[in-house]
C-alpha cells in the first residue's frame, strides 16, 4: 500500500496542507486529464483561502403539516444544504422551543434511506412489485394520456377520482385539488375520516366550529378532557393544563380507557363507550335542579332552552344515567355542581367521542352543557372542539377555473371537505362526490361513468380506510392508480405509477392549527432530494403534457415556484388578523393571530343567531332538533373494540422510521385482565382478534386500563406487518357529517370483535 | 500518449461498467452497462430492471441500499456523517458533484465514477498526483461498506437472480483485486 493515511487526512482536514495540496493540483493541470463523469473537474479550485469548510449554519422556518393538533413552529438548521438537526420555535408560545418525538425525527426522516426517490411504474400488475424506474416525462405522460382518453370516450372527466386527506395540512397542499379542478369536473372522495360529526353538532349549535385560545386553558378552574389525550396526542397543550392545575384548577378526564392525560388528572372518570351524551344530558339535568345554570346568558343568547329542559325533565332519568354511563350518581353530581360552580371552566372533546352511530348527538350534548353552565363565550372557558378560524386564506392553489366546455355531474349537490371548495356559480355541473369513509365500496359501485383513474395524495388509503379486502378489488379494477407520497405504504403496493413528493423541508408553504392560533411559514430549507418534486410542481408538470397533447385541457399553471404559490395565499384579511403586514415578515418567526373570545359578543352564525338547543337544521338533516340520547349502536361480538391514536406517529406516519420500531416495535391487543383470563389468555399470548369483517393476529398486553367488555388496538400501521386494525372495522357511519364535510364520519368505535388464544 | 495495455484496460472497463450499472437512469442504459460487463447471461431488459430496482433501489426497501452511510453510520439514513466525509475527499481531489444535495455523495454509482476517474488518471495518463487519495479513497471508505453491502445483497436475497449475483460478485473482485494491487502499473 503506497500512501500514508495520515497523510491524507492532514490534506483533507488541515486547512494549510489542503490549499497546498489544491495549488499544486491546480497547478499540475491534472484536472483537465479527468476523463469526466458524474463528478467533473472543479475548474474553481478554490485555493486561495484555507479551506474551513462551510461551518456555520443556515436557518430556515418549518411547520409541522401533518394533521396533529399542535402544527409545531419549528427552526430548522442546514449546513453545506444539509439539514442538521430541528427545533421547536421559541416565538411561538405554544410550540415553545420543543417539538414531539416525531417531531425531532424529522431529519431522520427526510433523509430516510426508506423515500420513495425515483417515479416508478409496476409492470406486473398492481402487487406485483416488480417496479420499473421512468421520468417523471413519461410519468405525465402516461396520465395526460390516460386523462385525456377517458375525456373523449366517457365525454367528461368524471372517471378520474382523487382522495386526499391528511398528510399534509400545508394551505399550498390544497392545489392538488386544484390540480384535479384544473382539469374539469371530476369524482372526489370527500367528507373526513377524522371530525365531521363533531363540526356538524357544533355548527348546529353554534353556527360553527371555532374554540377558545388552548393557551387560555392555565386561566380555566376547571377543566374536564372529554375523551381527549393531550398527554399523548397534545403535548404542547398539557403544559397550560399543568399550569392551571397548580393554581388549583380540577383537571377530570372522562374516557372510557385510562389514558396518560387520565394518569395527570385530579380525577378520572371512566364511562362506557358512546354513553357521553347520556352524562352530558344528566349533568345539565343537575346543575338546572341545583339552580347552577345561567339563566342571564340563556335568555340573551340561546334558543330553544325551554323545549331542551322540558326533553331533560321528562326523558332524562338519573338513575339511568349512572347505570348506562356505569358511573356512580354521587360522584355525576359532584361533577357536574363542581363544574358548574367554578368559573371559567370548559370542556375539550376529542375526536374519538364522535366516531360512533350516536357521536354528532353526544358532541351536541356536551355543547348543551357547557351552554347550560354559562361557559360560552368566555375567556378560559367553552365548548372545545377544533376551528378553522385562522385559515382564512386565498386558496388560490385550489381555486383553479374547469377549461371551458367541462361536463360533469348533475346529480344533487354533494360534499366539501374540511376546506370549501372553489364553487362554480355559471355552471350546472358540478364534481362528483363519493363518500370517503365509504372508500372501497365508493369506488366499485360508481357508474356512469365507473371511476377509471384515481389519484391518491397525502393519504395511505389502505392504512385510513376501511374493509382491506374490498380496497384491493376497488383497486384492482381501475386502470390507473397514481400515488403521489414521501414514503412506500401499503397503498403504494397496489398503485400502477407511485410519484415521490417532496417533504415541507423541500418545498415553501404556509400552516395553521385547527387548535391554536399561530401562523408559520414554512421555508425551502434543502434541495430536493432524488428526483422528488413537490405537489404543486406535479400539478405544474400534469399541465404542461395535458396542454402538449390538447391545447386549453387544464388550466393549472404550467410552471410554479412553490414561494410564489405559497405568497398569493396571503391576504389582507390575513394580515391584519395576525398583525403583520406581508408575510416575509414571518420570516423573524411564527405569529399569533389577535385574540378573540369565540362568541364573546353573543353572535352565533346560527338561522336564529343564538346558541340553539333546539335547531330546525336538526330536525330538517337528523331528525332530532334537540340534543336528545341517542342509543349507541348494538353490539353485534363479545368485546367493545376502540382505536385510538398513539402517541409515536400519526395515522401510519413515522411509524416507517427505524428507530421508531424500537420505540414501538409491534403491535398488541390490550386486554382486561378479567376478560384475559376467562379466555384463558396471558401476556405475551399470540391471540386472533376477530369479526364479521376480518381477523388479526396480534400478541396481547392485559392491562386495567380498559375496560372489561372492551379491546383497544391502537390504529396505527407497522412497518414490514400485514397489521392494521382497520381490518376489523366496517364502514358504518356515525350520526352525523353529511351537514358541512359532506359525507358522514364512520362509527369506528362501535366495532365489535371476539378473540383467542391461538 | 501511451498506448493502454489490454490489462490495464480492462481493470478500467471494469470500474467504468459497474459504475454504469449503479448510475443508470433506465433499463436501457442498464442493459448496455450489463451487456458491457457480460454478454453471457441472457435477460431481458425489463427483467433486468426489476430484479435490480428490487435488490437496490425500491420503491419498496430493496435488498441492500447502494450508500456508504447505511452501512457506517445509521442503517437507515442517508446524507449522514460518512457522506460528508466522502463530500470533503471528493472535493480535495479536485472535484465538484453537480447532483449535491440531490443524490448523496456516496452513493455507489458516485464512488465508484470517483474512483474510475481517479484510476484512470493513473492507468491512462500517468497522473500519479491524486494516487494517495485514491488509495486512501479505496482502503479507508470503500472497503468499509461495500465488502458489507455486497454480502448483504447476496445473503438476504430471496429471489435468486443470476444477473444481480454477477454484478455483486464482479464487484467483488474488482474489490479484492484493487485492494490487493500494489501502487500505479507501469
Ligand atoms: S407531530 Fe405534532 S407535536 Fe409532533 S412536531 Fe408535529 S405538530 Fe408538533
Amino acid at each position: 500500500m503506497s500512501y500514508s493515511k495520515e497523510n491524507v487526512e492532514s490534506i483533507v482536514n488541515n486547512g494549510i496542507s489542503r490549499r497546498s495540496f489544491l495549488k499544486g493540483l491546480a497547478a499540475s493541470g491534472v484536472l483537465s486529464s479527468f476523463p469526466g463523469g458524474i463528478l467533473q473537474a472543479n475548474e474553481d479550485l478554490n485555493t486561495k483561502i484555507p479551506y474551513l469548510g462551510e461551518k456555520s449554519y443556515q436557518t430556515f422556518r418549518n411547520a409541522c403539516p401533518r394533521n396533529c393538533y399542535d402544527t409545531c413552529s419549528i427552526k430548522t438548521y442546514v449546513k453545506d444544504g444539509v439539514m442538521q438537526f430541528i427545533e421547536g420555535a421559541t416565538e411561538s408560545t405554544y410550540t415553545h422551543g420543543g417539538c414531539c418525538v416525531k417531531g425531532n425525527s424529522y431529519v431522520k426522516r427526510v433523509y430516510s434511506a426508506r423515500r420513495l426517490k425515483f417515479p416508478m411504474m409496476q409492470v406486473g400488475g398492481k402487487g406485483s412489485g416488480n417496479w420499473k424506474r421512468i421520468s417523471w416525462d413519461q410519468a405525465m405522460d402516461i396520465i395526460a394520456k390516460k386523462l385525456l382518453e377517458m375525456k373523449k370516450e366517457d365525454g367528461t372527466l368524471l372517471g378520474a377520482a382523487l382522495t386526499k386527506y391528511s398528510g399534509n395540512f400545508g394551505i399550498t397542499h390544497y392545489g392538488i385539488e386544484g390540480m384535479f379542478n384544473s382539469i374539469g369536473y371530476t369524482t372526489r372522495l370527500a367528507g373526513t375520516p377524522c371530525w365531521p360529526a363533531g363540526i356538524d353538532a357544533q355548527n348546529l349549535d353554534m353556527g360553527d366550529m371555532w374554540c377558545n385560545d388552548p393557551e387560555e386553558m392555565k386561566d380555566s378552574k376547571f377543566i374536564i378532557l372529554w375523551g381527549v389525550n393531550p398527554a399523548s396526542n397534545s403535548i404542547h397543550s398539557m403544559k397550560y393544563i399543568y399550569e392551571a392545575k397548580k393554581k388549583g384548577a380540577k383537571v377530570v378526564v372522562i374516557d372510557p380507557v385510562f389514558t396518560e392525560a387520565a394518569s395527570k388528572a385530579s380525577q378520572y372518570i371512566q364511562i362506557k363507550a358512546g354513553t357521553d351524551g347520556l352524562l352530558a344530558l344528566g349533568m345539565a339535568k343537575i346543575i338546572i335542579e341545583a339552580g347552577l345554570h345561567d339563566q342571564k346568558w340563556l335568555d340573551a343568547n340561546s334558543k330553544g332552552y325551554k323545549e331542551y329542559k322540558a326533553y331533560l325533565d321528562k326523558e332524562v332519568k338519573l338513575d339511568n344515567v349512572s347505570k348506562i354511563t356505569g358511573i356512580p350518581l354521587a360522584m355525576i353530581k359532584e361533577l357536574a355542581l363542581s363544574f358548574a360552580k367554578a368559573k371559567p371552566a370548559t370542556i375539550w372533546m376529542g375526536y374519538g367521542m364522535q366516531r360512533h352511530t350516536n357521536g354528532g348527538s353526544m358532541i351536541r350534548a356536551i355543547d348543551a352543557f357547557v351552554a347550560v353552565s354559562g361557559n360560552i363565550g368566555k375567556y378560559a372557558g367553552g365548548a372545545r372542539y377544533g376551528h378553522l378560524n385562522t385559515w382564512g386564506f386565498n386558496y388560490a392553489a385550489l381555486s383553479q377555473t374547469k377549461p371551458e366546455g367541462s361536463v360533469g355531474y348533475t346529480g344533487p349537490e354533494g360534499a366539501k371537505g374540511d376546506v370549501a371548495q372553489g364553487k362554480d356559480a355559471k355552471s350546472n355541473y358540478t364534481d362528483r362526490f363519493l363518500n370517503i369513509n365509504k372508500t372501497a365500496r365508493e369506488l366499485i359501485n360508481a357508474k356512469e361513468p365507473k371511476v377509471r383513474l384515481l389519484w391518491v395524495a397525502c393519504k395511505n388509503v389502505f392504512a385510513q380506510d376501511f374493509d382491506r379486502n374490498q380496497l384491493i378489488r376497488a383497486f384492482q379494477q381501475l386502470d390507473l392508480v397514481v400515488v403521489a407520497d414521501q414514503f412506500f405504504n401499503e397503498t403504494a403496493k397496489w398503485a400502477d405509477i407511485v410519484l415521490p413528493v417532496a417533504t415541507q423541508f423541500e418545498e415553501y408553504d404556509v400552516n395553521v392549527s385547527y387548535w391554536h392560533y399561530w401562523l408559520t411559514l414554512n421555508e425551502q430549507a434543502i434541495k430536493p432530494l432524488f428526483e422528488v418534486k413537490s405537489d404543486l410542481e406535479i400539478a405544474a408538470m400534469l399541465s404542461k403534457r395535458m396542454n402538449q397533447l390538447q391545447t386549453g385541457s387544464c388550466t393549472f399553471p404550467q410552471s410554479v415556484d412553490t414561494k410564489a404559490m405559497m405568497a398569493k395565499e396571503f391576504n389582507p384579511g390575513i394580515y391584519e388578523q395576525f398583525g403583520i403586514k406581508s408575510w416575509e415578515e414571518l420570516k423573524n418567526g411564527p405569529v399569533k393571530a389577535k385574540a378573540v373570545i369565540p362568541y364573546a359578543d353573543g353572535k352565533f352564525k346560527t338561522p336564529s343567531g343564538k346558541f340553539e338547543f333546539y335547531s330546525d337544521k336538526a330536525l330538517e338533516l337528523f331528525g332530532s332538533a334537540l340534543p336528545t340520547y341517542l342509543e349507541v349502536r348494538k353490539p353485534y361480538d363479545k368485546f367493545r373494540m376502540t382505536s385510538p391514536h398513539s402517541r409515536w406517529s400519526l395515522h401510519s406516519q413515522f411509524q416507517n422510521l427505524e428507530w421508531m420500531e424500537d420505540v414501538h416495535p409491534e403491535p398488541y391487543v390490550y386486554i382486561n385482565p378479567d376478560d384475559a383470563e376467562a379466555k384463558m389468555v396471558k401476556e405475551g399470548d399470540t391471540v386472533a382478534v376477530f369479526n364479521k369483517q376480518g381477523l388479526l393476529r396480534v400478541k396481547a398486553k392485559l392491562t386495567d386500563n380498559v375496560q372489561a367488555g372492551t379491546v383497544l388496538m391502537y390504529e396505527q400501521w407497522y412497518n414490514n406487518n400485514i397489521y392494521n386494525v382497520n381490518e376489523l372495522v366496517d364502514d358504518t357511519s356515525s350520526d352525523m357529517g353529511a351537514f358541512k364535510t359532506g359525507a358522514p364520519g364512520v362509527a369506528l368505535h362501535d366495532t365489535f370483535v371476539n378473540f383467542r388464544k391461538l | 500518449m501511451k498506448t493502454i495495455q489490454p490489462h490495464t484496460s480492462s481493470r478500467l472497463d471494469e470500474v467504468k461498467h459497474l459504475r454504469d450499472i449503479f448510475n443508470a437512469q433506465n433499463s436501457k442504459e442498464l442493459k448496455v452497462a450489463f451487456d458491457a460487463l457480460n454478454a453471457s447471461i441472457e435477460i431481458s431488459e425489463e427483467d433486468l430492471e426489476v430484479q435490480f430496482n428490487r435488490y437496490f433501489i425500491g420503491p419498496m426497501e430493496p435488498i441492500a441500499d447502494p450508500f456508504a452511510s447505511i452501512y457506517i453510520d445509521d442503517p437507515d439514513v442517508v446524507m449522514s456523517k460518512s457522506t460528508l466525509h466522502v463530500r470533503e475527499l471528493y472535493e480535495t481531489m479536485g472535484f465538484t458533484y453537480p447532483l449535491k444535495n440531490i443524490i448523496p455523495d456516496d452513493h455507489l454509482g458516485v464512488e465508484l465514477d470517483a474512483y474510475y476517474q481517479l484510476l484512470y488518471l493513473e492507468e491512462a495518463k500517468e497522473i500519479t498526483y491524486l494516487s494517495d487519495l485514491r488509495h486512501y479513497f479505496l482502503h479507508e471508505h470503500l472497503s468499509l461498506w461495500v465488502p458489507r453491502f455486497i454480502a448483504r445483497a447476496l445473503e438476504h436475497s430471496e429471489h435468486d437472480s443470476k444477473a444481480m449475483t454477477f454484478i455483486l460478485l464482479q464487484l467483488k473482485s474488482l474489490l479484492i483485486r484493487e485492494t490487493t494491487t500494489q501502487g500505479v502499473t507501469a
